[in-house]
C-alpha cells in the first residue's frame, strides 16, 4: 500500500495546479485521474480565457481570486513554457440597456480589483478591433484579459508537479474512500491509496467523491456548453477577445482567437446530466448566431470541429466555488463548483488552498530544492526556417511530417511519447503536439500517429485508445500474415 | 539549407503531378517533383478497385496500376523526384520552401505547378452533433486502414454520404465480410457515378436512402453504438418525427472533398469561391503569373484520367512559361455561367486555337441544352440531354467560336 500525506483526487486543471503548488512543500503527494490523460474532463471543453475579473460577483470567491489569477498568468507561463497571449477584451453593447450592463460590470471589475477598465463607445471600439459589429456603440474594454490553450497549461502543471516529486495515477478512478486511523484508504483498480489527507478536485463528479468519503454535504449539477472551433484560414484572425453582454448564469457566447491562432465561439449554457458531453444541434446553431452578432462577416462554413462540456455547478452556492474543508470529515477538503471563471483563477485557487490547509494544521514546511520552471516541448511549426533546419540536422525525425495541417513533425511526437506522465491515447497526443487538430481532423495523420505510438508503446495498433476507455480505433488485423 | 534551380516545380506526386512533371519535362524544362509521402502515387495507391484508364490507356486498370504507369514513365527520365518531402510556403516569386530528413531546401522555379489535390470533408465541418466518441472516420481514412493497413477499422457500419469514395467502400467493407447498414444522402439524388450504385450498393444488397441525414451520434463505452438518422425536406432541414435509430459501430463519411489549397493562398493565389480551387484561364494559369493549378487541387474531379488529362496541359503551358513563351494570344474572354451549372474552369480563355471547359451542375436537369452566349449572341446550341452533378462536363470551344466572342462568353443550360 502506498502511503502519501495528500491525494487529490481529479487531475483536471484544479489537480494539476494544487499538485504544483503542494510539491514546493516536503509532502508526499498523489493524485488520481480517472480518465487515461490529465486535462480530460470540463478542462479540456472550455475557451480558455483567462477573465480579467470584471463579471464575478464582489465578495463572492470567485471575485476574490479572479483578478489574483489572471494577473499570475504572465510569469507562469515564462516559467512553465505555455503559451499564454493577452489579447484583451471588449464587452460589446449595442443599446442604452447594454449600457448600463457594461456600467455594473465596471463597477464589479473596480471593487474587484481587476486594473485598467475603461468604457468605450463609438470609433475606439472599432480601431480596438476593426472587425466587431459595427452596430456596436460601447464596449467595457479589458487590456489584461489573455487566452491559454487550458489542456497546455494543465499538462504544463501536471509535468512540473511530476518532475517535483508528484505522483499521478491516471486511468485511476477513486471506487471507494475508507476512513482509517492515520486518515483515508481510497481504493483505485490497482489497489489502495493512503493519505493522511484528501483534496477533492473531481470536477461535476466532486459531490460522488464527497459522498464516498461519508461527506454528503453538497449536490453538483452539469451546466452543459456548446463549443466551436474554426479553420485557422477562415479570414478572421488574431482578433481580440469579444464578449456579449452576459446574462446572470453565464457570460454568454464569447468570440477569441486561440494561442494556435484558431477562432474559437463558446459556449451555450444548459443544464444537463453530468455526463452528458454531446453536443447539440440547438446549442451549435445558438453559437453561430451569438458569433455573427460580434463578427457578422465571420464565414461559419469554415468550423473545423464542434464540442462541448460541462461545467460543475454546486447546487444553492449563487454560482461561486465551492473551496472549504468538510464540515463533517475531518482531513477532506473540496475544491469543488469550479466553473468560469476556473481556469483564469486556477493558480490563485491554489495558493488559496494551501493557506487553507495550512489554516487548519496541515505541516507544510518548504523544499529548498523545488524546481519551478519546465521546458516547454519543441514547437516545430513555431521556429523560424533556420531554426527547423538546424533541429533536422540535430534529429531526422523532425524532418519527417507527420500532420500536414498543423505541421507537426515525427520527432514531436516522439518527444511527447517521452514526457512524464506518457501520454497513451491518441487524444492525449493531440493535446500535446496538435497533430489531427487542423482541418482534415486527423484523416491524414491518424494512422501515422497509432503507429508511432504501438512503436513506442511496445503494443499493438488495435490496443490504442482514442480517448476514452472502450475506444480503440481499429479493432484487429484484416488478414493475419500480412 | 541547400538551393536549387529549376525550370518547373510540381508540387505533389498522385496522378496530376506525375503527368504534369512529365509533360513539362517533354517540353523541354528541367523539372522536380514534390511528394510529401515516401511513394509517387498519391491516393491511387490506396484506390485498389479497378475502373482507373480506361480514357488514357484504353484499359481497365486498378489506381496502384495506373499509377505504376506514371511512375514508370517518369523513371525514365531525368526528373528530380524529392520524396518524403513536404512544402512549407511558395512565394509569390516562386520559391517552394519545403522540408526532409535532410533539413530545408529552396527550390527556386521559374514556373510552378500546383498539384496537391484535396482532402475529405469532416465530421466537424458538417457539424454532426452527439457524442465524440471513437468511430467516426472518413471513408478515405477507413480505406487506408483496410487497404494499406491492414487494419479493420469497424464491424457495422452506416454511411453518410453518396460520394464515390463513399460507395467504393460500402463494396469494399462488404467483401472483407464487414455489415454497411445503408448510405444515406441528404440530396434527393446521388452525388456519386451511376456505375458505382450500381456495381458498389444495388449488386451488394446495400441500400440508399436519399433526402436522409444522420442527426446525431450515439456513442456507448467510447465507441459509436448507433446513429440516429433523419428525413430532410426541400430546404435540407430535418423534418421532426422521421428519426429512426440506426444501431452500428462505425459511422463512415463520405461527404465531399475541398481543395486543399493553403499553400496557394500562400503564394496570393486568387481561389474561387464556388470550386474553392485556384481561379486559371484556359493555360490553368493562376492570377499568380507563372503559378499552374491542375486536379483535385483546382477542381474535384470524378475521375483521375480526367485529371491526367488538364495536368498534362498544365504541365505542358508551365514548361511554355518556363521557357519565356506564352500561349495566351488574345485578351481575355470571361467565361461566365448561370444556374443550374455550378462553375466553370477555366474562368478566361485567352487561346483563340481552341479552349476546353469544364463545368458541372449543381443538381440533376433531364432534357436540357447547352446554350453558349457572348454579349447576347447565341454562339453555340447543344443537343437536348440529361445533366448530372456527379458528372463533370467538358465544352470543347473551337477556334471558329473564339474569334467570334466579344470580352465574355456565357454558358447556360436551358431545360426545355
Amino acid at each position: 500500500m502506498q502511503q502519501y500525506d495528500i491525494i487529490l483526487i481529479g487531475g483536471g486543471i484544479m489537480g494539476c495546479s494544487i499538485a504544483r503548488e503542494l510539491s514546493k512543500y516536503k509532502l508526499k503527494i498523489a493524485v488520481c485521474e480517472a480518465a487515461a490523460d490529465v486535462a480530460s474532463g470540463t478542462t479540456k471543453a472550455n475557451g480558455g480565457l483567462i477573465h480579467a475579473g470584471d463579471d464575478p460577483i464582489p465578495g463572492t470567491l470567485k471575485a476574490f481570486l479572479n483578478s489574483k489569477g489572471c494577473l499570475m498568468y504572465p510569469i507562469l507561463s515564462e516559467k512553465l513554457g505555455f503559451r499564454f497571449h493577452k489579447r484583451g477584451s471588449m464587452v460589446v453593447g449595442f443599446t442604452e440597456d447594454d449600457l448600463a450592463v457594461l456600467k455594473t460590470l465596471l463597477e464589479r471589475g473596480r471593487l474587484n480589483g481587476a486594473p485598467d477598465l475603461e468604457l468605450i463607445s463609438g470609433d475606439r471600439i472599432f480601431e480596438l478591433e476593426p472587425e466587431t459589429n459595427r452596430k456596436a456603440k460601447y464596449a467595457l474594454y479589458t487590456p489584461h484579459t489573455g487566452i491559454v490553450d487550458p489542456f497546455e497549461v494543465a499538462i504544463a502543471f501536471c509535468e512540473n508537479a511530476v518532475a517535483n516529486g508528484v505522483q499521478f495515477h491516471l486511468s485511476s478512478p477513486v471506487t471507494a474512500i475508507r476512513k482509517t486511523d492515520g486518515g483515508f484508504a481510497v481504493t483505485i483498480p490497482k489497489g489502495e491509496l493512503n493519505g493522511k489527507y484528501i483534496i477533492n478536485c473531481a470536477g461535476v463528479h466532486a459531490d460522488d467523491v464527497a459522498r464516498l468519503a461519508g461527506a454528503d454535504e453538497f449536490t453538483i449539477q452539469a451546466r452543459h456548453g456548446d463549443l466551436l472551433v474554426m479553420d485557422k484560414n477562415c479570414g478572421v484572425k488574431d482578433v481580440m477577445t469579444l464578449y456579449p453582454i452576459p446574462k446572470p448564469d453565464t457570460k454568454g457566447v464569447v468570440l477569441m482567437s486561440t494561442v494556435s491562432g484558431n477562432i474559437l465561439v463558446g459556449s451555450t449554457a444548459v443544464m444537463m446530466e453530468k455526463d452528458d458531453i454531446a453536443s447539440y444541434r440547438e446549442g451549435i446553431d445558438e453559437l453561430i448566431a451569438g458569433a455573427n452578432k460580434l463578427i457578422e462577416r465571420l464565414d461559419i462554413r469554415k468550423v473545423i470541429r464542434t464540442f462541448a462540456g460541462n461545467r460543475a455547478v454546486v447546487v444553492g452556492n449563487n454560482n461561486d466555488f465551492y473551496i472549504r474543508p468538510s464540515q463533517k470529515v475531518a482531513g477532506l477538503f473540496h475544491v469543488a463548483g469550479i466553473q468560469s471563471p476556473g481556469i483564469a483563477c486556477a493558480p490563485a485557487v491554489a495558493a488559496y488552498v494551501v493557506q487553507m490547509l495550512k489554516g487548519c494544521g496541515v505541516p507544510m514546511e518548504e523544499k529548498k530544492n523545488f524546481i519551478d520552471t519546465r521546458k516547454a516541448p519543441v514547437d516545430f511549426s513555431s521556429l523560424s526556417t533556420e531554426e527547423q533546419d538546424e533541429l533536422i540536422h540535430r534529429n531526422s525525425a523532425y524532418g519527417r511530417i507527420v500532420c500536414r495541417c498543423e505541421c507537426v513533425t515525427e520527432g514531436e511526437i516522439i518527444d511527447a511519447m517521452h514526457r512524464n506522465p506518457q501520454p497513451t491515447t491518441v487524444d492525449a497526443i493531440k493535446r500535446r503536439t496538435r497533430a489531427g487538430m487542423g482541418r482534415c481532423q486527423s484523416g491524414f495523420c491518424q494512422q501515422k500517429v497509432l503507429s508511432i505510438m504501438a512503436k513506442e508503446l511496445g503494443c499493438s495498433p488495435t490496443e490504442i485508445e482514442l480517448g476514452a476507455k472502450g475506444s480503440q480505433i481499429v479493432y484487429s488485423k484484416l488478414k493475419e500474415g500480412c | 539549407m541547400n538551393e536549387f534551380l529549376f525550370d518547373v516545380v510540381v508540387i505533389g506526386g498522385g496522378p496530376a503531378g506525375m503527368a504534369a512533371a512529365i509533360e513539362a519535362r517533354k517540353n523541354g524544362a528541367s523539372v522536380a517533383l514534390v511528394e510529401r509521402n515516401p511513394r509517387l502515387g498519391g491516393i491511387l495507391l490506396q484506390c485498389i478497385h479497378s475502373g482507373f484508364g480506361l480514357k488514357c490507356f484504353k484499359q481497365e486498370l486498378t489506381g496502384p496500376e495506373y499509377a505504376q504507369r506514371f511512375i514508370n514513365q517518369l523513371d525514365e527520365t531525368d526528373i528530380q523526384v524529392f520524396l518524403s518531402t513536404m512544402v512549407l510556403q511558395i512565394t509569390k516569386d516562386k520559391k517552394v520552401v519545403c522540408m526532409n530528413e535532410k533539413g530545408i531546401s529552396v527550390l527556386n522555379a521559374k514556373a510552378v505547378v500546383l498539384a496537391m489535390g484535396c482532402r475529405e470533408r469532416t465530421r466537424g465541418e458538417i457539424k454532426i452533433p452527439g457524442d465524440r466518441c471513437a468511430g467516426v472516420l472518413t471513408a478515405g481514412l477507413a480505406q487506408h486502414y483496410i487497404n494499406i493497413d491492414n487494419y479493420c477499422p469497424g464491424h457495422k457500419f452506416v454511411i453518410l454520404g453518396s460520394g464515390d469514395i463513399g460507395l467504393i467502400m460500402a463494396r469494399r467493407l462488404s467483401l472483407e465480410g464487414m455489415t454497411v447498414q445503408g448510405v444515406y444522402e441528404l440530396m434527393p439524388y446521388p452525388n456519386g457515378l451511376t456505375r458505382n450504385i450500381k456495381n458498389c450498393l444495388e449488386d451488394f444488397g446495400i441500400p440508399l436512402h436519399l433526402s436522409t441525414t444522420v442527426t446525431r451520434v450515439i456513442g456507448k463505452n467510447g465507441r459509436v453504438a448507433a446513429v440516429e438518422v433523419t428525413k430532410v425536406d426541400e430546404k435540407l432541414q430535418p423534418v421532426e418525427g422521421t428519426s429512426e435509430i440506426v444501431p452500428c459501430d462505425t459511422l463512415l463519411l463520405s461527404v465531399g472533398l475541398v481543395p486543399e489549397n493553403e499553400l496557394s493562398s500562400g503564394a496570393g493565389v486568387a481561389l474561387s469561391p464556388r470550386t474553392h480551387g485556384a481561379v486559371v484561364n484556359d493555360s490553368l494559369q493562376t492570377s499568380v503569373p507563372g503559378i499552374f493549378a491542375c486536379g483535385n487541387v483546382l477542381h474535384v474531379h470524378d475521375l483521375a484520367d480526367n485529371v491526367t488529362a488538364e495536368a498534362q496541359h498544365a504541365g505542358a503551358c508551365a514548361a511554355v512559361f518556363a521557357k519565356g513563351g506564352s500561349r495566351e494570344d488574345g485578351a481575355a474572354i470571361a467565361v461566365n455561367c448561370e444556374d443550374p451549372i455550378g462553375y466553370t474552369v477555366p474562368s478566361t480563355i485567352c487561346s483563340r486555337e481552341k479552349a476546353s471547359v469544364l463545368f458541372r451542375v449543381r443538381r440533376p436537369v433531364e432534357n436540357a441544352r447547352m446554350v453558349v452566349t457572348s454579349e447576347g449572341n447565341v454562339l453555340l446550341q447543344g443537343k437536348l440531354r440529361k445533366y448530372i452533378p456527379s458528372i463533370m462536363e467538358e465544352l470543347v470551344l473551337p477556334s471558329a467560336i473564339l474569334q467570334k466572342a466579344g470580352s465574355e462568353i456565357t454558358l447556360q443550360i436551358e431545360s426545355v
